[in-house]
């Protein structure tokens, strides 16, 4: 009988500390809050920024000392020409649906998080460029008779550019 | 026994009183800032998006690698999301940022590097694109699919709480059914009972909280320790039952009563060392916001030893059944009875020694077979308290006799003349005959015999019980 569990005991404790070497990762965390200064050279927002340190004493720490992490991780998987559906690295055991069930309960109820993501982000037009610039192309709400249609058309004009920054401000 | 179960209790009050307290005051510092860009506040987002910007324009000055053969696509930021240098012709991937409610970190985000080691131009509008078109295609019914396994979890575990705690009542109550076997089901009892108490808990003032959780306070980081470690005693005591039935059945040479000392180290004192490994472990290389992320692979920690264990319950299972079958068949019974038996001796077992887990191990890839999955897994460990009372204090024969025979005095007492119906006679002889039991006074028998050394009265007292597994 003690033998019995003398061996459980060891196979438990094996089994507890190989999983525990393998996955000893250095995450490193930098939580460093960094405003656009480029786009926010507005009045109200230099006197919001006087009363807020540019450079916070968090900002001072060692950021590369492994002894903490966020969730948002710097990595990329690669495929040759081809989509494969890989899995997150976590627990995928059939014990384990309780913690991924709270793990996605606070990430797809996060109330404090924007609600959609911006459309125009998304399309073709969206993410992925390098630099900022004025767009080639506008998307334009174009009378049709009864209705209305989304037509993309130059935004060669001055006009119109006037119109995008006032429409930029007001944002 | 009594002494342990104090101190959890003790300790588990301490720990709620204190979490319910951090978590009852409000912080009312909604600061009214005008929005300045597009994204109309400043808040989660925004700080996840700068904080990604960041990180990713430190690792692509820091890592200034060389060596390039063929062409190569030069890292980038892309608005959202930070690429590695990428040879030419590949897919990269990554999970979707978590920037936006509507955004699944569980779909993906591609960006393709051509053969000339350009990254991918959009036909459409010639820029630069990645594609972000799978993270929100999917993430209603991810979300209706998170609130119903939530909901079944609650009903679940408070089903199971119900009757539990009705199944202690009985086992605490009547001194009578006080012998080991029912002494290992009260511990197993009560660790069900705190595991559904911290996992009701843990789902709806923590996971369900997004202000705790951003808040990050030391309490939520315990309960989750707690929470992990109450999980592993759940599951170990499945193992302490395991260990008693495979001792009791196959090395049934031992008829000496078995020292429960080594049960109690087993079942409370053992899963402290996963729980402190991995509450150390976390705090060093994956410290997030009350530790609430499953994205990591310290949580073998917890559940690489309670899979073991429930391994050794599996080999323990297949070997009572085959004991079984094997006496069984010295009695010359008929063979359809004898498979029968065996299987309901099996269907029996499974919920109290946890084999499910080992039977569907592993999660599926697809999505519509990872939600089916989710579904039955939830069901299955959820509603297993509820189960294992049922089938073994509920529908136990020790149990139904005591009531029974407490009834009949209570009705003598009193002068009732209730006559009892055919009906409940007939179920109550089904329910009985369900979980035939050894006697809790049968070991007695056994070590008289043996102190007698009547091998032929031995052998009749192995085979009189038919189905000692409750």
């Amino acid at each position: 009988m003690q033998l019995i569990l003398q061996s459980i005991f060891c196979c438990c404790l094996l089994a507890a500390v190989a999983p525990g070497v393998d996955s000893a990762k250095h995450d490193l965390k930098r939580s460093v809050w960094l405003q656009r200064s480029k786009r926010d050279l507005s009045l109200p927002a230099l006197r919001a920024l006087e009363n807020r340190q540019f450079v916070r004493p968090d900002d001072v720490k060692d950021n590369l000392r492994p002894h903490s992490s966020t969730d948002i991780s710097i990595r990329a998987k690669r495929s040759k020409n081809s989509i494969n559906q890989s899995r997150r690295s976590g627990c995928s055991l059939g014990t384990c649906t309780v913690h991924v069930l709270a793990h996605r309960l606070h990430d797809l109820n996060n109330k404090l998080k924007i609600g959609n993501a911006p459309v125009d982000k998304i399309n073709p037009y969206g993410y992925g460029r390098r630099r900022r610039s004025v767009p080639e192309k506008v998307l334009r709400l174009r009378k049709d008779g009864s209705g209305m249609r989304m037509v993309w058309s130059s935004s060669n004009s001055q006009s119109w550019l006037h119109k995008l920054e006032a429409l930029l401000r007001r944002t | 026994m009594t002494a342990s179960c104090w101190t959890i209790c003790l300790f588990l009050l301490g720990s709620v009183t204190e979490f319910i307290v951090l978590a009852s005051p409000e912080v009312n510092e909604s600061q009214q800032q005008h929005p300045q860009n597009v994204y109309h506040d400043i808040g989660v987002t925004r700080n996840k998006i700068v904080t990604a910007q960041f990180e990713c324009y430190q690792k692509i000055m820091k890592d200034n690698s060389q060596d390039r053969r063929g062409p190569v696509c030069n890292r980038t930021w892309d608005g959202w999301l930070c690429w590695d240098d990428t040879e030419a012709g590949i897919t990269s991937e990554q999970h979707c940022p978590d920037y936006f409610q509507d955004f699944d970190p569980t779909e993906m985000v591609t960006k393709i590097c051509t053969e000339s080691g350009q990254w991918f131009l959009h036909p459409e509008s010639n820029r630069t694109w990645t594609n972000f078109t799978r993270c929100n295609l999917h993430t209603t019914e991810g979300r209706r699919t998170a609130m119903n396994l939530f909901y079944l979890a609650l009903i679940g575990h408070g089903l199971s709480l119900t009757s539990l705690f009705i199944s202690l009542g009985i086992f605490f109550h009547f001194k009578s059914l006080s012998c080991q076997r029912i002494t290992l089901h009260k511990n197993l009892f009560f660790s069900f009972v705190l595991n559904s108490i911290i996992t009701i808990i843990w789902l709806t003032a923590v996971a369900n909280n997004q202000e705790l959780v951003q808040q990050n306070p030391i309490s939520c980081k315990i309960s989750q320790f707690i929470h992990l470690y109450i999980f592993g005693c759940n599951y170990f005591w499945m193992l302490c039952e395991g260990i008693y039935l495979h001792t009791l059945i196959v090395v049934a040479v031992f008829a000496e009563k078995q020292h429960l000392m080594w049960y109690y180290l087993l079942g409370w004192g053992f899963p402290l060392i996963p729980a402190t490994i991995h509450a150390v472990a976390r705090s060093y290389y994956y410290n997030d916001n009350c530790w609430i992320s499953s994205n990591t692979s310290l949580l073998y920690i917890i559940h690489g030893p309670i899979c073991a264990a429930m391994l050794v319950n599996l080999f323990f299972l297949l070997n009572i059944v085959r004991v079984l079958i094997t006496k069984l068949k010295v009695t010359h019974q008929a063979k359809s009875s004898l498979y029968m038996k065996a299987v309901r001796a099996t269907l029996i077992l499974v919920p109290l020694l946890g084999i499910q887990y080992v039977l569907l191990p592993y999660k599926p890839s697809g999505r519509v077979s990872a939600e089916i999955y989710d579904y039955i897994m939830h069901i299955l460990m959820h509603y297993q308290g509820l189960l294992v009372a049922t089938i073994f204090c509920f529908f136990n024969g020790e149990v139904q006799a005591v009531l029974r025979r407490h009834w009949n005095q209570y009705r003598i007492q009193f002068g009732s003349t209730i006559t009892q119906s055919d009906a409940l006679r007939s179920a109550s002889y089904t329910a009985s005959s369900i979980t035939e039991v050894q006697g809790c006074y049968s070991i007695d028998g056994h070590t008289e015999h043996l102190n007698g050394k009547n091998y032929h009265d031995f052998d009749n007292a192995i085979i009189k019980p038919e189905n000692p597994f409750a």
